[in-house]
């Protein structure tokens, strides 16, 4: 019908028109210069609820409230339009007909005309209640998102790529002493005092997804350091390209000065641990040399008991010399000239025919894996033996009922480590004592049984050889030592 | 009748029982050495001592906890702590003192009179 408009007569052609103007998705009426309407499309007419005989013909303040008149000041700009015969554009408009909500309008009026007269104008109303709400909620959450950065405790800053600063939070003022507008636009890494890492870092997952920590200092307006826990996490744009970087700090002033406290409570508490396994450790022995001194001291002594007297003192002496000698070497680790190459799988042997027959007495059975060829590590043999002496004799203490110890070697392909395994099936270690295991003078052992040195010692020579040792255990089921040792490295 | 004063020395060290059976038998005294705390009940019913030496740090139990028990079961006896893991003036053992749960605490190392004297 479109492609025959030539052809149309004047009556199709305004039947056309009306559809033409039917279909628009906004509203429009048309004025004359006494303001009374001389057309209107269907969509006014559905927006404001009335009928197109109750329109037609009408003033403008007969069809809009009076209150949008007054408001808007329509009538005045559909005059100046006629008078000006300029188009009068983008004014906004609320509007509410009668049952049915609030909508927002934009409205423009558009002089219609021929030559230099405007005979008619257009009033041209577009809802945009939608676009509006959906405005008013973009700003509500970027009102929201701001006031989270804003009330967060810690420091939320981003930056672009070059790692020069786009936003920082008040936490950062806070703590800084630096406003936004001192640091805008500065590189992130003049505030930090591990320059060269923050560089390296950026340049280095400028490309990448992966979330970075790290621990830098900030440097405050006051020239102070502040210990900085850093999360660092790409910022990237609608494409997944990465546009920037988000890094949120957390101050850990705090918690570095309860960690200082901590660490001192511990090493009092553990050095109460030593002085109450020391006192009971050397004050017997002690005992016995005072007592053995005493009776000596008397003038009618027979020779058999100064004898005797004597051997005492000399076997207590010997007791708390080799107490003190632990307690160096747990303290002083042997220097690396001293490490020569070690047979490990001896070394584990040795200290297995040594607990041999203590096991069978306790009905425990003793097996063993050990490779057919050495395994050397470099390392002081005598001090590896007492490793592997006081971990198979802490199972057998394990296991006063009987029950299996287990010595296994791992060698792994490609790996520059050896693991000796000794797995028990004993007490197991109690949870609470996990973290204390290889505290000095902790023991679960009755105290005059175990000096609860061993473990103590083991993992001192094991770190003073440059390896490791795991614990795994579950109560009343067993206990497995895990020692790991570097191999010798091949010429 | 048996008038010599018999004496319990329980320390799991066998030469601290070696050392006060030497002392305690200078001044004329019967002395039983035990090494347990498990011993100990049952070797008091039987006999009749009139002090136990013990020490605080037993391999079965807490020497404090074995003088509860002692208490228990025999009232009168005196029960004297001789250990190194204490000091004279330590609070616990000066609770111990005050509760009447020891009657004594001689600290190791000893000198022989300290011993002699409470007896």
């Amino acid at each position: 019908m479109l492609t025959d408009i030539q052809c149309l007569t004047l009556p199709d052609k305004m039947q056309l028109y009306s559809i033409l103007l039917d279909a628009i998705p906004s509203s429009i009426l048309v004025l004359d210069e006494n303001l009374r309407i001389v057309s209107v499309n269907r969509n006014f007419l559905e927006k404001s609820q009335r009928l197109m005989k109750d329109t037609i013909s009408r003033r403008l303040e007969e069809v809009f409230p009076a209150v949008i008149l007054e408001h808007t000041s329509i009538k005045k700009q559909v005059h100046d339009c006629f008078e000006k015969k300029r188009l009068i554009r983008g004014h906004r408009m609320t509007y509410r007909a009668p049952g049915i909500p609030i909508r927002t309008y934009y409205y423009s009026i558009l002089p219609i005309g021929a030559d230099d007269s405007v005979r008619l104008v257009v009033l041209l109303m577009e809802d945009v209640t939608e676009q509006v709400r959906l405005s008013e909620e973009v700003r509500r959450m970027e009102r929201h998102l701001a006031s989270v950065v804003e009330s967060a405790q810690d420091i939320v800053l981003s930056t672009d790529l070059s790692g020069r600063i786009l936003t920082w939070n008040s936490a950062a003022e806070k703590l800084s002493g630096f406003k936004f507008n001192d640091v805008k636009g500065h590189c992130w890494s003049e505030f930090c005092s591990q320059v060269a890492d923050i560089k390296g870092f950026l340049s280095h997952f400028c490309t990448g997804t992966d979330v970075h920590t790290a621990e830098w200092e900030l440097i405050t307006k006051a020239s102070q350091m502040i210990p900085v826990s850093w999360v660092v996490s790409p910022m990237m744009d609608d494409y997944r390209k990465v546009v920037g970087f988000v890094a949120v700090g957390r101050d850990l002033t705090e918690q570095r000065k309860l960690e200082y406290q901590l660490r001192q409570s511990q090493k009092i508490a553990a050095l109460g641990v030593m002085a109450g396994g020391i006192a009971h450790e050397i004050r017997n022995p002690l005992a016995i040399c005072s007592s053995a001194a005493q009776f000596l001291q008397a003038e009618s002594l027979l020779t058999d008991f100064a004898r005797e007297c004597a051997d005492k003192i000399q076997v207590s002496i010997e007791k708390i010399s080799s107490i003190i000698e632990n307690l160096l070497r747990f303290s002083r680790p042997t220097t690396a000239s001293e490490m020569v190459s070690v047979d490990l799988v001896r070394v584990v042997q040795e200290a297995l025919t040594l607990i041999d027959s203590h096991a069978k007495v306790q009905n425990i059975c003793v097996s063993s894996q050990l490779p057919e060829q050495a395994v050397l590590v470099n390392g002081v043999a005598s001090l590896l033996q007492q490793v592997f002496l006081n971990l198979c004799l802490n199972a057998v203490n394990a296991m006063q009922n009987g029950g299996n110890l287990v010595v296994k070697f791992f060698l792994y392909p490609n790996s520059d480590c050896v693991e000796v395994q000794v797995k028990d099936t004993g007490v197991g270690i109690n949870p609470a004592d996990f973290d204390k295991i290889f505290d000095p003078f902790h023991t679960t052992s009755p105290i005059g049984k175990g000096t609860g040195l061993g473990l103590a010692i083991c993992y001192s020579i094991i770190k003073q050889h440059f390896g490791s040792i795991l614990v795994e255990s579950i109560p009343s089921k067993g206990s497995t030592f895990t020692v790991k040792l570097p191999l010798q490295k091949r010429e | 009748m048996c008038k010599k004063a018999e004496y319990l020395v329980v320390d799991d060290e066998p030469d601290i029982g070696w050392v006060m059976k030497r002392i305690l038998g200078s001044a004329g005294g019967v002395v039983v050495t035990l090494q347990t705390g498990a011993e100990v009940l049952p070797m008091i019913e039987k006999n009749h001592f009139s002090r136990v030496f013990m020490d605080a740090k037993l391999p079965d139990i807490e020497g404090l906890e074995l003088a509860r028990e002692v208490h228990k079961l025999m009232p009168e006896l005196q029960v004297v702590l001789v250990s190194g893991y204490y000091y004279k003036d330590d609070p616990t053992i000066q609770k111990a003192l005050s509760e009447g749960l020891i009657d004594d605490f001689i600290a190791k190392p000893f000198t022989h009179s300290d011993i002699l004297k409470i007896l």
